[in-house]
C-alpha cells in the first residue's frame, strides 16, 4: 500500500497493467511527449515507446476508429479523450461500430476510453461536463465511474481486461484532490456499488465526484444516520445494491454532477420506482444540474453544481417528511 | 348475508373490522365473513356511519340475513353517544347530533382515535395518506396507523413510527405471520434446541383442543359427502414424460400446465368423463372448466377453477393456474373463481410422493391426481424392434371415477388417451 492521488492512482493502473499485458497501448492528444493535458501518462513515453503511448493528431474519430480496429486483431487499446467534453467527435465511432461489433459480427471491441469529466474548476461549457449518460442509453458499452484513488486504478486495469468496450469516466476535479491508499501490484475493482458509508436513515446514491460532495454534506446532519452508495458502475448497474439500500434506509436522495434530465440518477429513480416501492417512506429525491451548460463564471457554476449545502438540505427536507 | 357464489346458502361472521359508531366509507372493507365455499371480506354498501351490529363474531346466518346498519344521513367528524366529551376543536360548529342514541361505548379507543386522527371531511388528508413502505410494516404486523403518532412534516408517519410501535410492542401482540414463526436456526448453529424438560412418566396431559377451523370443516364435509355419494374407483397408468420434460424447459414453465393441456386433450375425446352427476342427472359438457386443487399450507385447500380450458394454449394454462394460485394463496379469490368445475387434477407429486387415491369433488364424476415425476429405467423398444433399458422420467397418473358414471374400461382408455398425449406430445 502507498498513498497516491487519484491521478497518481490511474497512472499507476495504466503501468501496472502495461507491463503484465504487452497487448495495451495507449492513443490520445499530446499523451506521450507531453504527458498529457493532466499528466496522467507523464514518463509513459520514456518506459514504453512510442509504438505503445501514440500521440494522435487532433481528430477523436480517428483516435476511436484507429483502436477498435486494433482491438479486433487481438490489442488493447486505451484511448484518452483530452476532456470528455471532446468525446462526441469520436461519438459515431463509439456508438455505432464499437458498440455494437459484436452484436454484428461477433467481434469483442476491448477497448478503454478514458473521459476526464466533470467541473468545479471554471472550465466552463466545454470543460466541464459529465456525459456519461449519453453512453448508458447506447447498448454495448459499459460505463465506469470511480470516485476513490483505489478504484481508479483497479477498475482502470478491470476496464482494460473487459472484453467490452469500456467508458473510463475520471473525474478531473479529483484528480490531485483526493489521495488514498493504494495496494501495490495487479488488482481489480469490480464493476459494481460500495457503500461509502453505512446508515439506515437515508441513502444518498451518487458516484464519481459526488460521492465526496454527499459524504461531506451528510457527515453530521442531525444525528441522522445516512448511508452513503457510491455506484463506481454505471452500466452494468448495480440494482441489487441500489434495491438493499432502499429497503434499509427508505429514504432515498439521488445526486448527479451531470445536467438532470435522463442523467445516471434518472435510470437510478426509475428503477426505484419500479422495484423498490414498497420499501419507500418518502419521494425519491434527485440533486443534480439544471439543464443548462456549466458556466464560466465561478459564481454561477458554484450554483450550478450540486453543492454540499443542497444535498444537505435536500437530506434534511427528506428526513423531516 | 351477501350471496357469495350461486350455491352459497350461508355464511359465518368472522371478524368486525368496523364497531358500533365508527364512519365507513363506501366498499370500505367492514366484516370478514367465511362461506364452505370462500373467506371473504364484506365491502360497505354505503358511506355512513355503523350504527347497529346484528350478527356476532362467530354466528352463522342465512344469505340475506342483516348484517349491521349503516346510518346514510350521519355526517363524518360528528360524535355519537359513546363519545361524550366535547367535540374536537375541527367540527366544533358541527351539531353534536347522536345518530345512535344507546350504543353502548364500542371500540375502547374512539375517544383517542378522534384526537388523532383529522376527519375524512376535515380537508387536510395529506397527513392520513401513508407512504409505501409503512403500509407494508403495518400489514405486516396488524398496526392500526390511525393509533401511530407521526413526527413527520404535518403529523405524517415515517417508517421510523411505526417501527417505533412494532418495537415497544416486542413482538408479542403482533398478529404477524413471521412473529408466530419459531426463530429461524443460523446455519453455523445446531439446529438442536433443549426442550422445556416435560416429563415422561405419570399420566399424559394433552394440549388443550381447539374447534375445528371453518375451511376444514367444510373440506371434510365435501369430502365425507362424496364418499358416502360416488362409487369411487381409482386407476392408474405410468406415463414417460421425456418430451413433457423439454417442452417444459423450452416454455419455462411447469409441468402441470402441459399435462394439464393432454388431459384437456382427452377430456374433450372422452366427454363422459367432463361431466357432473347429481342424483340421477347427468350433464356432460362441452367446455372444459378445469379444477386446480391449491394448497393453502395446513389451512386446507382450495380449488380454482380454469374456465374454457379447452382454449388455452399451456402457456395461457400456465397463466391462468400461476394467477390462481396466487390469488387463492392471498384469499383474493372471488367465489365465482371457484364455481363450476367440471374435473379436477390435483397434483401433490412436489412432494416426492406416488400414488394416491383422491377424492371426487361433487358433482363431477372423475379426478386425476399427478404424482412425482421421478427417473426410472425402462424398457424401451427403437425403430428396429430391439428392447434397451433406458432412463426415463415418469410419473404414475391416478384417475378416481364415480362407476355409477362410467366404468372401468372407459377410465382406462381415458388414461391411455392422456398417456399417448403426453409421450407424443409435440414441441
Amino acid at each position: 500500500m502507498s498513498e497516491m492521488t487519484y491521478l497518481r492512482a490511474i497512472s499507476d493502473g495504466l503501468r501496472t497493467e502495461m507491463r503484465d499485458d504487452e497487448r495495451v497501448l495507449l492513443m490520445g492528444e499530446d499523451i506521450g511527449v507531453y504527458g498529457g493535458a493532466f499528466k496522467v501518462t507523464d514518463g509513459f513515453i520514456e518506459e514504453f515507446g512510442a509504438d505503445r503511448v501514440m500521440d494522435t493528431p487532433l481528430a477523436e474519430s480517428g483516435i476511436v476508429g484507429t483502436a477498435v480496429g486494433a482491438a479486433v486483431v487481438g490489442l488493447r487499446p486505451v484511448c484518452e479523450m483530452q476532456f470528455a467534453d471532446f468525446v462526441s467527435c469520436g461519438f459515431d465511432q463509439i456508438i455505432n461500430v464499437a458498440g455494437k461489433m459484436l452484436y454484428r459480427q461477433g467481434l469483442p471491441v476491448n477497448i478503454t476510453v478514458r473521459l476526464p469529466s466533470g467541473g468545479g474548476f471554471s472550465g466552463g461549457p466545454f470543460h466541464s461536463q459529465n456525459p456519461e449518460a449519453w453512453f448508458m442509453h447506447s447498448p454495448g458499452l459499459k460505463v465506469v465511474a470511480p470516485s476513490t484513488a483505489e478504484d481508479a486504478k483497479g477498475l482502470i486495469i478491470a476496464s482494460i481486461r473487459d472484453p467490452n468496450p469500456v467508458i473510463y469516466m475520471e473525474h478531473k476535479n479529483l484528480y490531485r484532490r483526493v489521495k488514498g491508499e493504494v495496494p501495490e501490484g495487479s488488482y481489480e475493482t469490480p464493476f459494481s456499488a460500495r457503500v461509502a458509508r453505512p446508515g439506515t436513515d437515508l441513502v444518498v446514491i451518487t458516484y464519481g465526484a459526488m460521492v465526496h460532495t454527499a459524504l461531506e454534506a451528510t457527515e453530521d446532519l442531525d444525528d441522522a444516520s445516512i448511508m452513503v452508495l457510491d455506484l463506481r458502475s454505471l452500466v452494468p448497474l448495480d440494482e441489487a445494491a441500489i434495491l438493499a439500500a432502499v429497503h434499509e434506509c427508505s429514504k432515498v436522495v439521488i445526486v448527479d454532477e451531470a445536467n438532470q434530465t435522463c442523467a445516471a440518477g434518472a435510470q437510478v429513480a426509475a428503477l426505484i420506482a419500479e422495484y423498490g416501492f414498497e420499501d419507500l417512506d418518502g419521494p425519491v429525491v434527485r440533486v443534480a444540474s439544471p439543464d443548462v451548460p456549466i458556466p464560466f463564471s465561478p459564481t454561477l457554476e458554484a450554483a450550478v453544481l450540486p453543492s454540499v449545502d443542497r444535498i444537505r438540505e435536500a437530506c434534511r427536507q427528506l428526513l423531516e417528511y | 348475508m351477501p350471496q357469495m357464489g350461486v350455491s352459497v346458502a350461508e355464511g359465518t361472521v368472522v371478524e368486525w373490522r368496523k364497531q358500533t359508531g365508527d364512519w365507513v366509507e363506501a366498499d370500505e372493507t367492514i366484516c370478514e365473513i367465511s362461506t364452505d365455499k370462500i373467506d371473504t371480506e364484506v365491502p360497505a354498501p354505503a358511506a355512513g356511519r355503523l350504527v347497529e351490529v346484528l350478527v356476532a363474531v362467530g354466528a352463522t346466518v342465512d344469505v340475506g340475513v342483516t348484517l349491521a346498519r349503516i346510518s346514510t344521513d350521519a355526517r363524518p367528524g360528528e360524535p355519537h353517544s359513546s363519545e361524550d366529551d366535547a367535540p374536537p376543536a375541527a367540527t366544533a360548529s358541527a351539531p353534536a347530533a347522536s345518530s345512535s342514541a344507546g350504543v353502548p361505548r364500542g371500540a375502547p379507543s374512539a375517544a383517542s382515535d378522534r384526537e388523532r386522527r383529522p376527519s375524512p371531511a376535515a380537508g387536510g388528508s395529506a397527513a392520513r395518506r401513508y407512504s409505501p413502505v409503512v403500509q407494508r410494516i403495518a400489514d405486516e404486523h396488524g398496526v392500526d396507523l390511525a393509533e401511530v403518532q407521526g413526527t413527520g412534516r404535518e403529523g405524517r408517519v415515517q417508517k421510523k413510527d411505526v417501527m417505533a410501535v412494532v418495537a415497544a410492542r416486542g413482538g408479542s401482540a403482533t398478529r404477524a405471520p413471521s412473529a408466530d414463526a419459531a426463530e429461524p436456526v443460523m446455519h453455523i448453529e445446531s439446529p438442536y434446541r433443549p426442550g422445556a424438560g416435560a416429563s415422561v412418566s405419570g399420566p399424559y396431559t394433552p394440549p388443550e383442543g381447539r374447534p375445528l377451523s371453518r375451511m376444514r370443516q367444510a373440506i371434510g364435509v365435501h369430502m365425507k359427502q362424496s364418499q358416502v355419494t360416488a362409487a369411487t374407483c381409482t386407476t392408474w397408468i405410468e406415463v414417460d414424460v421425456s418430451r413433457i420434460e423439454i417442452a417444459r424447459k423450452k416454455l419455462a414453465i411447469t409441468a402441470l400446465p402441459l399435462i394439464a393441456r393432454c388431459t384437456i386433450g382427452a377430456l374433450v375425446e372422452f366427454p363422459l368423463l367432463n361431466a357432473w352427476l347429481e342424483h340421477d342427472v347427468h350433464t356432460v359438457h362441452e367446455q372444459v372448466n378445469l379444477g386446480i386443487a391449491v394448497a393453502l399450507g395446513e389451512d386446507g385447500l382450495i380449488v380454482p377453477v380454469v374456465r374454457g380450458a379447452q382454449d388455452l394454449s399451456p402457456e395461457g394454462l400456465s397463466r391462468r393456474i400461476r394467477d390462481l394460485a396466487r390469488r387463492a394463496r392471498s384469499r383474493q379469490l372471488s367465489p365465482d373463481d371457484v364455481h363450476g368445475a367440471t374435473f379436477t387434477i390435483t397434483n401433490p407429486g412436489q412432494f416426492g410422493s406416488m400414488m394416491a387415491t383422491p377424492v371426487i369433488a361433487q358433482p363431477q364424476v372423475a379426478i386425476l391426481d399427478v404424482e412425482a415425476i421421478v427417473k426410472r429405467p425402462v424398457v424401451v423398444t427403437d425403430q428396429f424392434g430391439d428392447d434397451a433399458i433406458a432412463i426415463r422420467p415418469m410419473v404414475i397418473l391416478g384417475l378416481s371415477w364415480d362407476h355409477r358414471a362410467l366404468d372401468g374400461a372407459l377410465a382406462a382408455r381415458f388414461l391411455a388417451s392422456v398417456k399417448k398425449r403426453v409421450e407424443s406430445y409435440e414441441l
